[in-house]
C-alpha cells in the first residue's frame, strides 16, 4: 500500500514537471475564481420612470446581511433563504428562528445579502443526514440541526461551541496528495476542492441561490440589490479579524466567490478583484469590524509584514473605497484611549476580538477609522501613499436575514443565541437558563458564562456590547444599482447608526457665497466646491469653507448638534493630531468659541418609560464653518458628526419590557449619529524633503 | 368423553396456530420500498443540493430509509405515536396539504376574471402625485410665516421666499407611499381635497409647514388584463387553497364537543 502510494506521487510529479517542461501546464491550468457568469434573468421591462434628480438623494440600505447559506447563521438556528432578506428588506414580516415577526418601520432603498464566501451552503448539506457529507463523523453535531424542533433556546449552548470549533477549522483537512480531486484542485485553481469536507457542486449552487435572489429583486427605480458575499478572513497569529464584504456592479458575477480557503491575504483578494475588473466586472470591497481586528484592519505595514508603498496603498483604494464603520458588532468611529479629548467616544464600544473564544481584549490602536485616517496622513507624510482614504457606510451584519436597526425593536444578530433579553445579557437569568448554561458548560468543557452584577445572575457572552446599527447611505441620482455603486465609488455616502438621518457636506473656497435660505444652494454648492469622500486642494493658501446641513429622522428623536472632527500630521514631526469642533447647535445655541462645545439643550429621557423631551432639539441644523486653526501648509480631514437627543439604548428597553430596572453597568443611553466620509484638503506639494527610517 | 375432549383441544390448538399465523402476516417484517418512493426521495435530495446524487449517496439515501422505517416501526409497536404533539401537527398539517390539493390546479378564464374582479384593490397602480412646495422650517416659527405667506401669495399674488427643503423642491409622480417617506406619514392623509393648480397650505409635515402646488396627478388605474393575469393566477390558487381548508374545518367542526375545565386557574 505505501510503496503504491509513493509511486502514485512519483508518476504523479515527474508528469507535472514534463508538462511544466513542455509548456503544455499553461494550457491546462485554468482559474476557476476568474470565470464569469451571467446570472440575470428575463423579468418584464417595467414602465415605471425612473425619477432622476441631478442634487442627488440620500438612499438608505444594508450591505452586510447573512442568511441560512452562512456557515454560522445555519448553526444559529436560522432557515431564512436570500429571498427572505430581500422581502424583508421591501417591508415585509419575516420570522425570527425563534419564532416571532421581524419587519422594519419602513422599508429600505437597497440591500446586499452577503453570506460568507468560506463553506458557502455546506453546513446545511453536513445538516442534511441524506448527503454524501453528512457520513462524515465531524459533522454529527449538526445533524438535522435545524429541524424545527431543534430550533430552540435550550440548544444555545451546544450551537455557541459549534460556531467556534468550526472558526478553529477542526473540519478542514484535505484529500490525500495523490486523490485526482488535489490534481482537479491544482489544475482549476480551487483549493477548496481538494478538502474532504468540502463539495464544490453544493457551493456553486448556494452561490448561483445568492445570486439569483439579487437579480429576482433588483427593481430599477424602487429597490436596488446587489450581488455579493463576505471575504471572512483573519490574520493567521492574533486571530485578528480582516473581515470585507465583495460587491459587484453587475447582474454577472464570477462563478465562485474567492474566500479565505483560497488565500488569507487581502491583497490577493484585491488582485483576483483587478482581474475581474480587467474583464469588465467592478466589484469593491468594505472592511467591517476593524474594531475587533486587534488593530490588524489599518496596520502600518502589509499582511506580509512588508512595509507599506504607494502600489499597495493605490491597490486597496481602487478596491476598498468605503469601510462599514458601524454594525450591530459595535461602531469603530475612535476609542475612548485614542480619543480622550471626544466626549462622544465612549459610544457603543466592542473591544473584543471577532469570533474569539473566551471573548478577547482587542488592542484598539489601528482598529477605529479615525486612527486609521490618522495613519494614512503618517504614511503618505512619509512618501508610502494613502492607503486609508475610504469612505464611511454602516450596514447590519444580521445573521437572521433582517437588520435591527431599533433600539426599541431589536433582536440583535445571532439568532437562538441572542434573539432573547437573557441571551443577550439585559435581563437577569431565571435559575433554569443558569442551570442550563452551567450544564453546557460541563459538557463542552467551556467557562460558565454568566457573571453577577450587584446581586443578579446575567449572561456573559459579549452580546451586551453589540448594537442596533447600522445603515449605509449613498447619495445617488436615482435608485438604480450603477447609480448606487458609483456613490460608493466616489465615496459620497454616510453611515447612520440605524437612524433615517440624512447630512450634507461641501467644502471650497467661496461658499461664503451661497445663500443658505436660497433654493439652489445645494446646487450651487456642488458647482462651487467638492462633497463627502472627495478632495480639497490648495487654491493659493485661501482658508476654506464648509457647508454642512443635517436634517433628523422624520420617525427619530430631534438632532441635538453638528459637529466636524478634523485630523492632521505635523508637517516637522509627523505626529498625529485631532481635534472635535461643535459647528451648528439646536434651539438656537451659540458654539462656545473656546471650548468649541453646544451648551446643553435641556434634552433627557426618562429611563422609567424611555420618553423623551418633546420640546428640545432641532428638524434641520445648517450651518458654514471656517477652520478657526487653518494651516494651509498642512494636509488635513475633515468629517461631520451629528448627534441626536439622547434616547433609550436597546438594553435599557429590554429591561422596561421585562418589568426589571436596567442593568447597572451599561450605559441607559445612547445618542443616535451619522458620520459623512471625510473631506481632504491637500496643500501645495511641500518641499520638505522626509526620509523615513 | 376423553376423546371429545382431545377433539376440542385439537381444535383449540389449530385455532390457535390459525391465530399466530394471520397475525404474524399482519406483522410483516417486510420493508417494501416502492419505485414512487425512490423516485421522490431522489429528486428531493437533487433539489436541494443541485445535482443528481452519487450511487454512493443511494446507498446512503436508502440506508437511511430503511434505519427509519425499522425504528419507525418498533416505536409503533411500542405507541410512541400516542399524544406525541409533533407528530399530531405533522398529521394536520397532511391533512391540509391534502385538502388543498384537491383543488383544480388550472382555473378557468372566467373564474379567474371573477376573483380579478372582486380582488381589484390588490392590483390598482397607486396614484401618483407631482407638485411642487414653499417650505417652511420648524426652526424659525413656521405656522406664522407660511400663514402670512400664503395670504400674501392669495391675496397680493406676492411669491413667497420660504426656506431650502432637504429632499428639494419639486416632487414628480410620487406615490402617496413616497411623499409618507419624504414628509412624514401625516402630510398626505391631511389634505382633504387636492386641487390643481393652485397654492394650498399651510400644511404640516415632520419638519415644518408647506404651501403647496399640485400640476398634476394621475388617478390610480388598473393595469390591463393581460399584464396581470400571472400574479392574478397565483393569487388565485394560494386563495382556493386557504378556502379549502377553511370550508372543510366548517363543515366538521360541529361535530366536536370541546370540553375544558372551567375551574382552571389560566
Amino acid at each position: 500500500m505505501k510503496l503504491s502510494k509513493s509511486f502514485i506521487g512519483l508518476v504523479t510529479v515527474s508528469t507535472i514537471f514534463m508538462l511544466y517542461a513542455s509548456g503544455l501546464y499553461k494550457n491546462l491550468q485554468s482559474d476557476s475564481a476568474l470565470e464569469i457568469v451571467d446570472f440575470s434573468i428575463a423579468k418584464p421591462a417595467s414602465e415605471k420612470n425612473i425619477s432622476s434628480n441631478p442634487d442627488r438623494v440620500p438612499l438608505y440600505g444594508d450591505l452586510h446581511v447573512h442568511t441560512k447559506y452562512s456557515f454560522d447563521a445555519y448553526i444559529f438556528g436560522v432557515t431564512a433563504t436570500p429571498y427572505d432578506a430581500y422581502k424583508y428588506a421591501i417591508g415585509e414580516a419575516i420570522k425570527h428562528p425563534l419564532g416571532f415577526d421581524m419587519k422594519l418601520k419602513e422599508p429600505l432603498d437597497f440591500y446586499a445579502v452577503t453570506d460568507h464566501g468560506f463553506y458557502m451552503g455546506m453546513i446545511e448539506n453536513y445538516a442534511d443526514t441524506s448527503s454524501e457529507m453528512s457520513k462524515n463523523e465531524w459533522t454529527k453535531p449538526m445533524h438535522n440541526l435545524n429541524r424545527p424542533e431543534n430550533v430552540t433556546v435550550e440548544s444555545l449552548g451546544g450551537r455557541a461551541n459549534l460556531f467556534s470549533s468550526v472558526l478553529t477549522q477542526a473540519i478542514i483537512k484535505p484529500y490525500p496528495y495523490w486523490h485526482p480531486k488535489v490534481w482537479k484542485a491544482w489544475l482549476t485553481n480551487n483549493i477548496q476542492v481538494a478538502l474532504q469536507s468540502f463539495d464544490y457542486d453544493v457551493h456553486k449552487s448556494a452561490w448561483a441561490d445568492v445570486a439569483n435572489a439579487a437579480e429576482e429583486f433588483n427593481d430599477p427605480g424602487n429597490f436596488t440589490t446587489f450581488i455579493g458575499y463576505e471575504f471572512t478572513t483573519s490574520t493567521d497569529v492574533e486571530g485578528g479579524n480582516l473581515h470585507r464584504n465583495v460587491i459587484f456592479d453587475s447582474s454577472k458575477a464570477p462563478i465562485r466567490p474567492w474566500t479565505r480557503i483560497d488565500s488569507l491575504n487581502p491583497e490577493d483578494l484585491w488582485t483576483w478583484m483587478d482581474g475581474l475588473r480587467d474583464q469588465g466586472l467592478d466589484s469593491l470591497a468594505m472592511p467591517h469590524n476593524s474594531n475587533g481586528s486587534n488593530g490588524q484592519m489599518f496596520e502600518v505595514e502589509t499582511f506580509r509584514g512588508d512595509p507599506i508603498s504607494i502600489e499597495y496603498a493605490e491597490k486597496r483604494m481602487r478596491n476598498e473605497p468605503v469601510v462599514e464603520m458601524t454594525q450591530v458588532k459595535g461602531t469603530s468611529d475612535t476609542h475612548p484611549l485614542l480619543s480622550p479629548d471626544d466626549e462622544w467616544a465612549d459610544f457603543e464600544i466592542m473591544d473584543k476580538r471577532v469570533g474569539s473564544r473566551p471573548p478577547t481584549y482587542s488592542m484598539p490602536q489601528g482598529g477605529y477609522v479615525r486612527d486609521a485616517y490618522l495613519r494614512g496622513l503618517t504614511l503618505e507624510w512619509e512618501g508610502r501613499g494613502n492607503p486609508y482614504k475610504f469612505g464611511l457606510i454602516g450596514s447590519s451584519d444580521t445573521h437572521t436575514g433582517a437588520g435591527g436597526f431599533d433600539e426599541n425593536n431589536y433582536w440583535s444578530k445571532a439568532g437562538v443565541l441572542d434573539g432573547t433579553d437573557m441571551g443577550r445579557g439585559s435581563v437577569p437569568l431565571t435559575k433554569d437558563r443558569i442551570e442550563q448554561l452551567e450544564e453546557y458548560a460541563g459538557l463542552y468543557d467551556q467557562p460558565i458564562s454568566i457573571q453577577d452584577i450587584e446581586g443578579r445572575t446575567y449572561a456573559d457572552v459579549g452580546f451586551d456590547q453589540w448594537s442596533a446599527s447600522g445603515l449605509a447611505v449613498a447619495w445617488a441620482e436615482e435608485n438604480t444599482r450603477d447609480s448606487i455603486f458609483q456613490a460608493f465609488k466616489r465615496k459620497e455616502t454616510f453611515a447612520t447608526t440605524g437612524t433615517r438621518m440624512a447630512v450634507r457636506f461641501f467644502a471650497g473656497f467661496d461658499l461664503e457665497s451661497i445663500d443658505l435660505e436660497s433654493e439652489d444652494m445645494v446646487k450651487n454648492a456642488y458647482a462651487k466646491g467638492v462633497t463627502m469622500g472627495a478632495d480639497l486642494f490648495s487654491q493659493d493658501n485661501q482658508t476654506p469653507q464648509f457647508l454642512v446641513w443635517a436634517q433628523r429622522d422624520k420617525l427619530g428623536a430631534p438632532l441635538q448638534r453638528v459637529q466636524i472632527i478634523k485630523g492632521w500630521v505635523e508637517n516637522a514631526s509627523g505626529t498625529p493630531k485631532e481635534q472635535v469642533y461643535d459647528v451648528a447647535c439646536s434651539d438656537g445655541l451659540a458654539v462656545d468659541p473656546i471650548t468649541n462645545r453646544c451648551p446643553d439643550n435641556g434634552a433627557r429621557v426618562n429611563i422609567n418609560d424611555c420618553s423623551i423631551s418633546n420640546d428640545v432639539g432641532a428638524v434641520e441644523l445648517k450651518t458654514t464653518w471656517e477652520d478657526p486653526e487653518f494651516d494651509p501648509t498642512i494636509k488635513a480631514f475633515y468629517y461631520v458628526r451629528v448627534l441626536e437627543n439622547p434616547t433609550c439604548r436597546w438594553s435599557t428597553w429590554d429591561a422596561i419590557k421585562a418589568g426589571v430596572s436596567p442593568r447597572p453597568d451599561l450605559h441607559k443611553t445612547i445618542q443616535e449619529r451619522a458620520w459623512s466620509s471625510p473631506i481632504w484638503y491637500i496643500p501645495e506639494a511641500s518641499e520638505l524633503d522626509i526620509i523615513p527610517l | 368423553m376423553n376423546l371429545r375432549i382431545i377433539v376440542f383441544f385439537i381444535i383449540g390448538l389449530v385455532i390457535f396456530l390459525l391465530d399466530i399465523g394471520l397475525n404474524s402476516q399482519e406483522d410483516s417484517k417486510d420493508i417494501y420500498i416502492s419505485d414512487q418512493e425512490l423516485t421522490s426521495l431522489l429528486s428531493a435530495w437533487q433539489s436541494q443540493v443541485g445535482r443528481p446524487p452519487s450511487d454512493e449517496e443511494i446507498v446512503n439515501i436508502i440506508n437511511n430509509l430503511v434505519q427509519e422505517e425499522i425504528l419507525y416501526r418498533e416505536a409503533l409497536l411500542l405507541g410512541l405515536d400516542q399524544e406525541d404533539r409533533i407528530i399530531k401537527r405533522r398529521l394536520a398539517q397532511k391533512i391540509t396539504f391534502l385538502k388543498q390539493e384537491t383543488i383544480p390546479t388550472e382555473p378557468s378564464e372566467l373564474e379567474l376574471q371573477e376573483f380579478f374582479e372582486i380582488n381589484k384593490s390588490n392590483y390598482f397602480m397607486p396614484a401618483t402625485y407631482s407638485f411642487t412646495h414653499h417650505y417652511f422650517s420648524k426652526e424659525s416659527n413656521a405656522k406664522e410665516r407660511a400663514n402670512l405667506a400664503f395670504n400674501a401669495l392669495a391675496e397680493n399674488g406676492i411669491e413667497p421666499t420660504g426656506d431650502p427643503f432637504f429632499l428639494g423642491k419639486n416632487f414628480y409622480q410620487n406615490t402617496a407611499a413616497e411623499i409618507d417617506r419624504n414628509f412624514g406619514p401625516s402630510f398626505l392623509s391631511a389634505l382633504t381635497a387636492i386641487d390643481l393648480n393652485q397654492w394650498s397650505g399651510p400644511h404640516s409635515s415632520a419638519f415644518g409647514e408647506h404651501l403647496v402646488y399640485f400640476k398634476n396627478t394621475s388617478a390610480g388605474f388598473l393595469p390591463a388584463w393581460e399584464k396581470v393575469k400571472g400574479a392574478v393566477t397565483q393569487d388565485y390558487l394560494t386563495q382556493a387553497q386557504d378556502d379549502a381548508i377553511k370550508n372543510y374545518l366548517k363543515e366538521i367542526k360541529s361535530e366536536y364537543r370541546v370540553i375544558i375545565n372551567p375551574n382552571y386557574q389560566f
